[in-house]
């Protein structure tokens, strides 16, 4: 079983909160979720909306059909009617609008409820969530605890209030639709708890675990709900946040912080990384850990900030003057968000010097179920490697400049924490000798560079990982996929399958640097490599032929803004 | 103990005779009479001549980018509030690139001590004009005279909520200790401007040129009344110094008010979090 339910209408009603809480419906009753959300970049006046993809066993990529949509107004349905099937419900106010009977009609009389109980146009919400429960075959109680919960703190009267709007969609439609109720959301027997999280979240819950103590951010879709999450976590957690004045000072407050001894990162979207990328630099030459969170939007520039696309891979892979060494991981889904996060604080402090964990609109925004054993796991599991930071040096009689950047095997040198009684030294952004003081002579120099150079090096030997394969090993037809597209081609490869089109599909998380001979070694002649990517120009297929030699010449690409759909992958090959 | 020795990195490469050679000096003197020494003090230093004091000052420093020693002296504070943080930073630094930086830090009254050596001049990119060059001021950049009027830095971080802003000269090494001294033990947010002359790049702010328009404040001056501090930052405007405490006001600092740091707790000492149940309930 799977269905696809969507809600729509005006912007700044609500509709963000009610898919959420849907998809928690659902996951509740024991189901599996994957939702998205569509919004324009204005808090009043366009259009929202918010599709939940439901099923008994993993979701990985949106439906083509929209089994239940709920329209809240005229525009929802002319909006995403185009996906409607003959068997779809509409659930509307016929009051408000109507159509051609070629759809399943719910009729739901959301402002004669309104008027009759005396609620706000935002309760809509409510009642649309009542009537979806009762049209789906789901017990009203999980609504109404999720209700409960919701505006405890503000006592029962409030609870009760918004509860009747939601029992009143649920009888509206339990009453007059009797026959149409399916029982797609009938409550599983056998549950395990799920959490619902977004890919932003999956990043937060990824630093707390880390350790990470501060995080600093300055609002840019679609990385601010890690700003809001860690902050509002920070009386539990203890964090430090900071929304500083803008990205340049968010990155440096972080480099200060990472400098004194914490563990540290930044979030923000490709127009605020610009601003950050001479501190990267900074970072690099100065050999501060600093993680760094990059939810990707289409750009250039201002872009479409509320959309998604994969469009500065190349950009963040080469972001920073000089030669200096960091890591762009791009987690494929919610779940390895949480583990490459989790790995990138450890990557930073290994090779103090900055990670980039890859996001976007896709991926940040849309949640995912996450099974909470499978979370507790990963809790229990993880080890945090602070590799050379912190270590305690002998006692000196007299004060000692520490030598923190004296030449190793490794590219690593050890690092004290400001403060260690008995030395000092400097982290410098200027070229520097063994003991952090400038130096414009050569040999220092080449030395620097060289040490710097090996991080790569024991990187690749040491924490890089191989694209992950996924299908046919002997299928001909291999698509080459990296980040949050990982979902929609494991979806495509399933449906393909069906039609008896053998593909393997290799899914790219450790970006760059890549182990240029390993990597290489995975493309074999007389197959048909096939790039699947969210942009224009095809930036991992660039990264392959600059680092690899390997040039894929065939290329599946969106770049409207809007998610690849498993149908822009399929369709190529059902001619 | 520490003395100015344990202080004395390597041998200074300013221009014999610039104004950097006093405030090195006063800033090692006044670290020494504060009892600290190099393992127990974090210094951040910009780009410019000034930032070159990274290397004849000992401490655990980081040497920054232009502009952005601010921002890394508030990470530093917040990282490990036990540590004292001094910005050492230029007018072109601190005025000029990292200018927004300087506002908010100031507002935020973030325990940092920022030092502005105000040369009036880009003395380490060869004389060009500065934020706070006069009106007129002819240099490689501007060949026909400077447009702009110069920013008036006392009243800038006055009007941006500074708790504590003073004003030193280079050429009175004694009364600067005395005022370093005083910023360092501030909580809150302290900048000193210090008058540095250029003796390279700027033919007109000469010690000379100091010498007869600076004047100390002395004990009657009330500073802690905002308006007549105010008052007093005006005074720049009309080529008139004012040297001493010109502001100071008692107020919580930042950190001293984020609810995690109330157990005294440094942020990089408290205890790792694990209550991860009270974060997973949110999202079931």
């Amino acid at each position: 079983m799977i269905f696809t339910w969507k809600i729509g209408g005006e912007a700044g009603f609500g509709i963000m909160t009610t898919g959420l809480l849907f998809s928690k419906i659902a996951s509740r009753l024991g189901y599996q979720i994957l939702d998205y959300v569509e919004y324009p970049s204005l808090i009043r006046g366009g259009h929202n909306a918010y599709e939940v993809c439901v099923s008994d066993c993993q979701v990985t990529a949106l439906n083509k059909e929209i089994d239940i949509l709920v329209c809240l107004n005229r525009e929802t349905f002319e909006k995403h009617k185009q996906r409607l099937t003959p068997q779809s419900f509409v659930i509307y106010d016929s009051e408000e609008f109507n159509f051609e009977d070629n759809f399943q009609k719910v009729v739901v009389p959301f402002k004669k409820i309104l008027n009759d109980f005396g609620g706000q146009a935002v309760m809509k919400n409510t009642i649309a969530l009542g009537a979806s429960l009762a049209l789906l075959g789901g017990k009203i109680e999980v609504l109404t605890n999720l209700i409960k919960e919701q505006f405890n703190k503000k006592g029962d009267e409030v609870v009760k209030f918004n509860q009747q709007f939601a029992i009143a969609g649920y009888e509206e439609v339990r009453k007059k639709y009797s026959s149409s109720i399916k029982n797609f959301l009938a409550e599983k027997e056998k549950k395990e708890e799920k959490m619902i999280i977004s890919g932003n979240e999956a990043f937060s819950l990824g630093a707390v675990v880390a350790d990470c103590r501060f995080y600093a951010a300055y609002p840019m879709t679609p990385s601010s709900s890690v700003l809001h999450t860690l902050a509002s976590w920070q009386e539990k957690t203890g964090m430090i946040v900071r929304h500083a004045e803008d990205e340049i000072s968010v990155i440096n407050t972080a480099l200060g912080a990472s400098f004194a001894g914490v563990r540290s990162a930044v979030g923000t979207s490709g127009g605020g990384f610009s601003l950050m990328v001479e501190s990267l630099s900074f970072a690099g030459v100065a050999e501060i850990p600093i993680v760094v969170f990059l939810a990707q939007r289409p750009g250039p520039a201002t872009g479409m900030p509320t959309w998604t696309e994969q469009g500065d891979l190349l950009f963040a892979a080469f972001a920073g003057h000089g030669e200096f060494p960091k890591i762009v991981l791009a987690p494929g889904d919610q779940k390895e968000m949480i583990e490459l996060t989790l790995k990138a604080f450890n990557l930073a402090d290994t090779y103090q010097t900055p990670v980039i964990v890859i996001s976007d609109m896709y991926l940040s925004e849309g949640h995912r179920s996450v099974e909470r054993e499978w979370f507790e796991k990963i809790i229990t599991n993880y080890k945090i490697n602070r590799g050379k930071i912190a270590v305690s040096p002998q006692p000196q009689p007299k004060t000692e400049n520490f030598l923190r950047y004296k030449i190793t095997e490794d590219g690593i040198s050890e690092k004290i924490l400001p403060g260690t009684p008995g030395y000092f030294y400097q982290e410098n952004s200027y070229e520097h000798l063994e003991d952090g003081h400038t130096t414009e002579e050569a040999k220092p120099r080449i030395d620097q560079v060289d040490k710097r150079n090996k991080k790569w090096a024991t990187y690749l030997e040491n924490d890089f990982q191989l694209p992950n394969f996924y299908g046919d090993k002997e299928a001909e037809i291999i698509f080459v996929a990296w980040g949050s597209t990982k979902g929609v081609l494991l979806e495509a490869q399933k449906k393909l399958n069906e039609k008896r089109v053998k593909t393997g599909f290799y899914h790219f998380n450790h970006l760059y640097p890549l182990n240029q001979e390993k990597v290489g070694f995975l493309f074999e002649k007389n197959k048909r490599y096939i790039l699947v990517e969210n942009n224009s120009w095809g930036q991992l297929g660039k990264i392959l032929a600059m680092e690899t030699g390997v040039k894929i010449e065939e290329k599946i690409l969106r770049y409207d803004g809007r998610p690849i759909a498993v149908d822009d992958i399929v369709k190529n090959f059902l001619s | 103990m520490a003395n100015i020795e344990d202080f004395t990195g390597y041998q200074p490469t300013w221009c014999p005779g610039c104004g950097d050679w006093g405030i090195g000096m006063a800033i090692k003197k006044a670290l020494v009479d504060l009892n600290f020494s190099p393992d127990k003090v974090a210094v951040v230093f910009g780009i410019g001549c000034s930032g070159n004091m990274n290397d004849f000052l000992n401490a655990y420093a980081l040497h920054s980018l232009h502009g952005r020693a601010i921002p890394n002296a508030i990470g530093i504070k917040l990282a490990n509030h036990k540590l004292p943080v001094i910005a050492v930073v230029g007018d072109g630094d601190c005025y000029g690139e990292g200018g927004n930086h300087l506002i908010h830090a100031a507002r935020g009254n973030h325990d940092i001590t920022v030092i502005v050596h105000d040369n009036r001049v880009y003395g380490l990119t060869t004389g060009q004009s500065a934020p706070t060059s006069p009106k007129g001021f002819k240099s490689k950049s501007t060949p026909f005279g400077l447009i702009e009027s110069p920013i008036n830095p006392l009243t800038l971080v006055l009007a941006a909520g500074a708790t504590f802003v003073a004003q030193g000269f280079a050429g009175d090494i004694n009364h600067l200790i005395a005022i370093i001294k005083d910023a360092i033990s501030h909580q809150g947010f302290s900048l000193i401007n210090v008058l540095q002359p250029c003796v390279t790049f700027n033919k007109i702010n000469t010690y000379q040129y100091y010498l007869q328009r600076v004047y100390k404040l002395d004990d009657s001056y009330q500073k802690e009344d905002i308006k007549k501090a105010l008052e007093k930052s005006l005074e720049l405007n009309e080529e008139k110094f004012p040297l001493g405490i010109i502001y100071q006001k008692k107020s919580r600092s930042y950190h001293q008010q984020l609810p995690q740091l109330l157990s005294d707790k440094a942020l990089i000492d408290k205890e790792r979090f694990v209550e991860y149940d009270r974060l997973i309930l949110g999202f079931i």
